[in-house]
């Protein structure tokens, strides 16, 4: 259950929490593209990877995201750094730049260097999400969601019921939590081992949660399902807004902060500007 | 007086089942009384309140609303002038704050945002809720949530609310601090009528008006201080009557004629104290 609450939303008055949702969804997707930008050097990359990661340590310090939950949640990124250096390290390059070599088995500086950029590129993905997850609520984030979906209405697409759909499963997130908790008490009440035991056993006692928990869950919906009716929510009819997302001044600016570095990236990107070859001549791999 | 709520002649079978839910139940509430319903599990009392809700379509018998006979059309309508409290106080929880679940009732009915603040304010703290509305249901307990549910109600400005077992699954705090904030709204407007599912006997010794049900049927009906005499029937359908009640039936048998006016313990004892 710990784990799930990594992301979870931590309130303070930072100006990234008061940051329109929008905007903030719309930052985090526009850096991600800029991480993932071809660069033509793994020199250029690192070197425009660390500014976003520079950039990414300042808005966790100004969100007062605790440092600890950042590390605890890249912890978790291990079995990913050994798979990638594997793939990589066996993977036959084209360049010859040997770092060391095992017995006559070659490792290329490129594997090594590329494993990195794709490590620091998923590190960048998580330090900036995690920005975005705990310096905003869940419910801010659905209606910048549906705010974004808002064009496809004109297609028939039912944003709005999306929208409804994913705040209810918010809302419900922690109630079937609880739910989970209660009959894995319940059924290691009854003798069903969950710590111990092999796969087979295992699964049988995973099975004997899933299946309570989906009729408690039906259950539930059926009753919500009612509840809503009765307070007259109709998915088709018109309702008004409590929560009104408000684009102010600032968020013109933040946005445009993080366009100027979007823009940037792109430039080098599509240039495939070697700036160090360029400015001091120095030829880097 | 005006009825609220007229049922007449009402059967209701479950699809796929053989035997009658609520078999031939007449009843009717006039406006701005207390009408608890009462009965064991599986009395078809829980049928009836999906009925009144028109969360069950009915086939056999009448069901009037407000002087309206239920049907498809009017039931939107109908619906803007009730407001329901469910058992679970989690599944009836649509927001994911206080604040945000008053709200989802006024926006289902086009309130204006810029009202809304007010509104929910109001509502909060006629059940207590005001120091509350930012927190998340999963940090409320059971009676504050069931509170929440009936603000959400109340916001609507409903002439009938009903109570489906809103109680039963609270602790005795959280169940009396739900009666109290019930009848403070009736003493306040005292057009409100209410319709109470219940099996709580005391809170039914609290109501105008009675209604046993018994296997979909009619068993007893009247002002509790007669319907709770019937010691020996309700006995027969595992429902207990009251202290007070099973007291007065005792001393009957005892023969002592006690008045059938004598409703609440202070009375038994001035009476008996002549």
């Amino acid at each position: 259950m710990a784990s799930l609450t990594i992301g979870r939303y931590v309130p303070y008055n930072s100006f990234i929490h008061k940051m329109d949702p929008r905007a903030k969804l719309f930052a985090l997707i526009v850096l991600m593209v800029a991480i993932f930008l071809p660069y033509p050097t793994y020199v250029m990359s690192f070197t425009i990877q660390g500014i976003i990661f520079l950039f990414g340590v300042f808005l966790l310090w100004r969100s007062h995201v605790s440092f600890f939950r950042v590390l605890k949640s890249l912890a978790a990124l291990w079995i990913m750094v050994i798979f990638i250096l594997i793939i990589y390290v066996l993977v036959p390059r084209t360049t010859n730049y040997p770092a060391f070599d095992i017995n006559g088995f070659v490792i290329y500086w490129d594997s090594i260097l590329e494993a990195a950029r794709i490590l620091l590129r998923l590190v960048l993905m998580i330090v900036l999400s995690m920005v975005l997850t705990s310096s905003t609520k869940p419910l801010d984030l659905t209606a910048a969601l549906e705010w974004y979906l808002y064009p496809l209405k004109l297609i028939g697409f039912p944003s709005h019921i999306v929208a409804m759909i994913i705040s209810l499963a918010l809302r419900f997130i922690p109630t079937i939590l609880d739910d989970v908790e209660r009959i894995m008490k319940a059924q290691s009440s009854r003798g069903v081992d969950f710590e111990n035991g092999h796969l087979g056993t295992k699964i049988k006692a995973i099975v004997s949660l899933i299946i309570p928990l989906f009729v408690s869950s039906f259950i539930r919906s059926d009753e919500l399902a009612n509840a809503m009716e009765c307070r007259g929510y109709d998915p088709n009819a018109k309702r008004t807004r409590y929560r009104k997302l408000h684009f102010r001044a600032v968020d013109f600016v933040e946005t445009f902060v993080v366009l100027a570095i979007f823009a940037g990236c792109l430039t080098l990107s599509i240039m495939q500007l070697d700036a160090y070859n360029a400015i001091w001549g120095i030829t880097t791999l | 007086m005006k009825n609220i709520l007229e049922v007449k002649n009402l059967s209701y079978t479950y699809q796929g089942e053989n035997a009658e839910a609520l078999h031939d139940l007449s009843f009717s509430v006039p406006a701005g009384s207390y009408v608890a319903i009462v009965g064991h599990n599986g009395s078809g009392k829980s049928t009836l309140a999906k009925i009144i809700a028109g969360l069950c379509s009915y086939k056999k018998g009448k069901v009037t609303l407000f002087g309206e006979e239920l049907n498809k059309n009017n039931l939107p309508a109908l619906r803007k002038r009730m407001g329901l409290v469910f058992q679970n106080p989690d599944n009836q929880f649509v927001g994911s704050s206080v604040r945000d679940d008053i709200a989802f009732g006024l926006e289902n009915r086009q309130v204006p945002s810029e009202k809304m603040d007010g509104i929910i304010l109001e509502y909060a703290t006629k059940v207590s809720m005001e120091k509350y509305l930012d927190h998340a249901p999963e940090n409320l307990s059971g009676g504050q949530k069931q509170r929440v549910a009936i603000a959400g109600v109340l916001a609507m400005k409903p002439e009938l609310i009903i109570y489906d077992e809103a109680t039963s699954m609270l602790d005795p705090v959280g169940k009396k601090d739900i009666l109290d904030i019930t009848f403070g709204l009736r003493e306040e407007n005292p057009d409100l009528s209410v319709i109470s599912i219940t099996h709580d006997i005391e809170e039914a010794l609290r109501a105008d008006y009675v209604i046993v049900l018994n296997k979909g049927k009619l068993v007893l009906e009247g002002k509790p201080s007669e319907v709770f005499t019937h010691a020996d029937t309700l006995k027969e359908i595992h429902l207990d009557a009251p202290f007070l009640m099973s007291l007065i039936d005792s001393l009957r048998k005892e023969g002592m004629d006690v008045p059938s006016d004598v409703d609440s313990l202070e009375k038994l004892e001035e009476y008996l104290c002549q």
